[in-house]
């Protein structure tokens, strides 16, 4: 179990596409680093972040890392909270039920809360 | 409450995403290309006005784009003044 009295709780909001520049990799490897010393992690997914989640992508022929797969192993290194902008996911017509790994859906009131749970708020 | 800077101009997804996110309660200091969103009678100002969030602009930075003369009711801060806001704001979220 993670010791709160020492942890800070980071909250990364991911808001750029995946390969459109290297802020998508760059978040990743925040809140690696960061679970990588146990300080507990939560992902949120917002504006055009949330096109990350999206199931399906080949990357093998433009030659850059495929984000879904990335993505998908975030919980074998204990990032188990994702939240996902239910309003930006719906202008996508992102289905939330086939996300690379598994995201819950927030409206404004609860992202607002979201936010002041977090010692730490990062965006990218 | 979170301290947002935001550097986006009107038309970014940042001032857009930022928007989303802020709460009455917070603060949100313009800055860089964001200091257009603080020109009186636009849209971008109207909705940073209704947000409920106590509004900034760097002085410097709107003098700089030549927008110091036409803002809406905002404050208009400097460095230090700046320095004074991250001190009072546990939590600071840059949009970018």
């Amino acid at each position: 179990m993670l010791d709160t009295a020492k942890s800070k709780r980071l909250l990364v909001i991911i808001r750029h596409s995946p390969y459109g520049s290297s802020l998508a990799r760059a978040s990743l490897d925040v809140a690696l680093s960061a679970a990588a010393f146990d300080q507990p992690v939560s992902l949120l997914f917002s504006g055009d972040g949330v096109l990350q989640l999206m199931s399906g992508q080949q990357t093998e022929s433009v030659g850059v890392k495929n984000m879904e797969r990335l993505l998908a192993s975030l919980p074998m290194y204990d990032i188990e909270r994702v939240y996902v902008d239910a309003e930006a996911a719906a202008r996508y017509r992102l289905d939330l039920s086939a996300t690379p790994l598994p995201a819950k859906g927030l409206d404004h009131t609860a992202i607002g809360e979201l936010l002041d749970n977090h010692d730490h708020v990062l965006g990218f | 409450m979170v301290l947002h800077t935001l550097s986006g101009s009107p038309e970014s997804s940042a001032f857009a995403d930022c928007l989303r996110l802020i709460s009455p309660g917070d603060a949100l200091l313009l800055m860089g290309d964001g200091v257009y969103c603080a020109l009186e009678a636009t849209g971008p100002y109207e909705a940073l006005h209704n947000c409920g969030a106590a509004l900034y602009v760097l002085g410097t930075d709107a003098m700089a784009a030549g927008v110091l003369e036409r803002i809406g009711d905002i404050t208009v801060i400097d460095i230090e003044e700046f320095v004074g806001l991250s001190e009072e704001f546990p939590r600071q979220l840059a949009w970018y």
